[in-house]
């Protein structure tokens, strides 16, 4: 437990010696600054002296410690946290195993009466260290801002610590196995860094597909609403339009299902970074206070449901826009914590053992 | 006989593309002494310690360290290792880092900080301790290693050059510390291609090429191998025939002047020789016993009998 515990301290003292790991922590207290410069009163949102004047976001609507919530989420996990943090972090902790594998280095580390592979996987823990330590001091702050002007004393926020750390873990998992491979820092961030780009595509591509298929299931849903109408009207009405129509979605559907499934299926086997960045929103925002503020505020632009009916999303004409959102919403939902970090961990586990294996087993 | 330090009965490494380091070497260490492995650069004697410490992974070996077969952990808590070219952590101080050495070697915290004290001191490192490693020079960071390989009290210390990039006196107080550490009852292998520092502190030496050892054994055996005599006459008439010894021809181009070897260093052994002479008519000049150095030693080992060429040194496919 010595060895390993060295190896956790001096894993920390190599990244805080770097200059990168005192700039993510004033940036992390500048978004914290940001943050409770801005606050919510009747009127709208405050910033500083001045108050915009948004007419739905306003305390009429949301709860001053729900905004700072979705602030918090929105800016600082969504934003800071699970993006710019995270790449900073990948660009301090780059160099770790190619230095670690270093001519010089690995020697004195390998002569040891420790495992190669734990060596390996104490390496890895420490630079989470990084993370978690940078995201726990931003909680911190962000707590006390949302306590102190939101008047919500919130200790839910802190479940960001474990899962930013995680999303980071994804990510570092692969950085480290492509540092010990290719011993260059710089290749393994760039490699991260494309790695990382894929996952934030293949994410776009299959939610836009999905909302696309679930639209189009509403769609057919609502041709089979308006075929039920105009027979409650008039049983012999023509109906071959809706038929034809309806034979079109479905056939456009079929397409859509074997693209969402394929797409899917990459999802499942590799790490979902966008959706365990938002669970934090799912488990700290507690959606019942916030309203349908979008539907509330078309409503009071005084927009008539006929008129919607035909604006469509994702390619509808006859569906309704808050169905398929509503669609969009439980669908996204259904997507249990299991499956978004339990199967990302199952791939990391993976990157991790391939990383051990080819460090055990490589010459230096 | 207590257990050797090191039994290596034979190791083979053989890295991709068919290089052969190391070909069924096979040396033993005594504990207590000082033991150098020589060789040319690209002879296998860096690969040859770092399968006996676990770095590189053997093809085949077969052997003991400290008791237990080569490629266990676990004896290593017991050895130390300065590897060539070390780089020490730059962002530690001197005294975390030869404290971090002992940590991964599984020594105890107030072990480790009081041996750490002690061993800056004794490598000449006493005012630099909480420095940062990065500020060091080559010759500090070499002493800073010494200190970080011996943390956490070996039985066994591996030095891969030592004393490169240290000045004359550096030298010389790494020297002493060897030898300091032999005294206190440690095994030091000592991987050099300074053959004169490995003349002055070996016990036994070994000689690899091309990944075998080629000549092994205590260095005053492997010098007496090549001991002998040089009496040197002035002959004043016609050469005579001297018991026990060859005419190795004239001294200085001078055909009166000669020198005669005699294959022994028994100055016994002489006196019939010079009586011969004297008897002849010749003036002795000087009869000088002669031990062959290391790097006579060494050349011969590392050169081609028939060529007189250096033999290359290893890594052949």
């Amino acid at each position: 437990m010595t060895q390993l515990l060295a190896i956790l301290v001096d894993t920390y003292r190599e990244l805080s010696s770097r200059r990168l790991f005192w700039l993510s922590l004033a940036l992390s207290a500048l978004v914290v600054l940001g943050f409770a410069l801005v606050g919510i009163n009747e009127e709208g949102v405050q910033i500083v002296g001045w108050t915009l004047d948004i007419p739905f976001l306003n305390t009429r609507n949301i709860e001053a410690g729900e905004f700072y919530k979705l602030t918090f989420y929105g800016l600082g996990v969504r934003f800071w946290l699970g993006w710019l943090a995270c790449l900073l972090a990948l660009v301090s902790s780059a160099g770790l195993f190619p230095e670690m594998v270093a001519g010089g280095t690995v020697e004195t580390l390998l002569a040891r009466p420790v495992a190669r592979s734990r060596i390996y996987l104490f390496k890895f823990l420490g630079g989470l260290l990084f993370t978690a330590l940078q995201v726990t001091v931003f909680c911190v702050a962000s707590f006390l801002v949302i306590g102190l002007r939101g008047n919500a004393w919130e200790p839910g926020i802190f479940v960001a610590v474990p899962m930013v750390t995680i999303l980071y873990s994804y990510l570092f998992s692969v950085c480290a196995l492509l540092g010990t491979w290719t011993r260059s820092g710089i290749a393994a961030l760039l490699l991260t860094v494309l790695f990382w780009g894929f996952l934030f595509m293949l994410n776009v591509s299959e939610q836009m597909v999905n909302s696309f298929r679930l639209a189009r299931v509403e769609e057919l849903a609502a041709i089979d609403r308006t075929v039920e109408k105009r027979r409650q009207k008039d049983a012999s009405v023509d109906i071959s339009d809706l038929q034809a129509e309806r034979e079109q979605g479905e056939t456009g559907l079929e397409k859509l299902r074997t693209a969402h499934r394929i797409l899917f299926m990459a999802k499942t086997v590799l790490p979902k970074t966008d959706e365990t960045a938002a669970l934090v929103q799912r488990w700290i925002v507690d959606a019942a206070n916030l309203g349908d503020v979008s539907e509330e505020d078309a409503q009071g632009e005084g927009e008539t449901p006929q008129r919607r009916r035909g604006r469509g999303s994702f390619g509808t004409t006859r569906a309704r826009e808050s169905d398929v959102r509503k669609a969009i919403e439980r669908d996204m939902e259904s997507r249990g914590v299991l499956w978004i970090v339990g199967t990302s961990l199952l791939f990391e586990a993976v990157v991790l053992g391939l990383g051990c294996r080819h460090f055990a087993r490589r010459d230096f | 006989m207590a257990d050797p330090a090191i039994e290596l009965q034979t190791v083979r490494k053989t890295y991709g593309g068919g290089v052969h380091a190391l070909r069924d070497a096979a040396l033993r260490v005594e504990r207590g002494e000082i033991f150098g492995l020589l060789g040319p650069n690209g002879a296998g004697k860096s690969t040859l310690v770092k399968v006996l410490l676990t770095v590189v992974r053997a093809t085949e070996v077969a052997g003991t360290l400290l008791g237990r077969p080569i490629g266990e952990k676990a004896p290593l808590a017991r050895v130390g290792y300065l590897p060539e070219h070390h780089r020490l952590p730059p962002y530690l101080t001197a005294r975390q880092a030869v404290e971090f050495s002992g940590a991964l070697s599984g020594v105890a915290r107030v072990d480790r900080r009081r041996r750490a004290e002690a061993l800056l001191d004794r490598v000449g490192l006493g005012h630099w301790k909480d420095r940062r490693v990065s500020t060091f020079s080559k010759g500090m960071r070499q002493r800073a290693g010494l200190a970080a390989a011996l943390v956490n009290d070996p039985e066994l210390v591996f030095l891969d050059e030592p004393t490169d990039g240290v000045d004359p006196v550096g030298r010389k107080e790494i020297r002493d510390l060897l030898v300091g550490l032999r005294s206190e009852g440690r095994t030091v292998f000592l991987n050099s291609h300074l053959l004169s520092e490995a003349e002055q502190v070996c016990d036994r030496v070994a000689i690899l090429l091309q990944g075998r050892v080629v000549r092994e054994g205590r260095l005053d055996d492997l010098q007496r191998q090549g001991a002998r005599q040089e009496l040197v006459l002035r002959w004043h008439g016609p050469v005579a025939e001297l018991p026990g010894c060859h005419d190795a021809g004239p001294v200085d181009g001078d055909p009166s002047v000669r020198r005669h070897v005699l294959p022994t260093l028994d100055p016994a052994a002489a006196q019939p020789a010079i009586d011969a002479a004297r008897r002849a008519g010749a003036m002795v000049i000087s009869l000088t016993p002669c031990r062959e150095g290391l790097e006579s030693l060494f050349m011969k080992a590392v050169t081609d009998p028939v060529t007189g060429r250096p033999l290359p040194p290893g890594a052949s496919s």
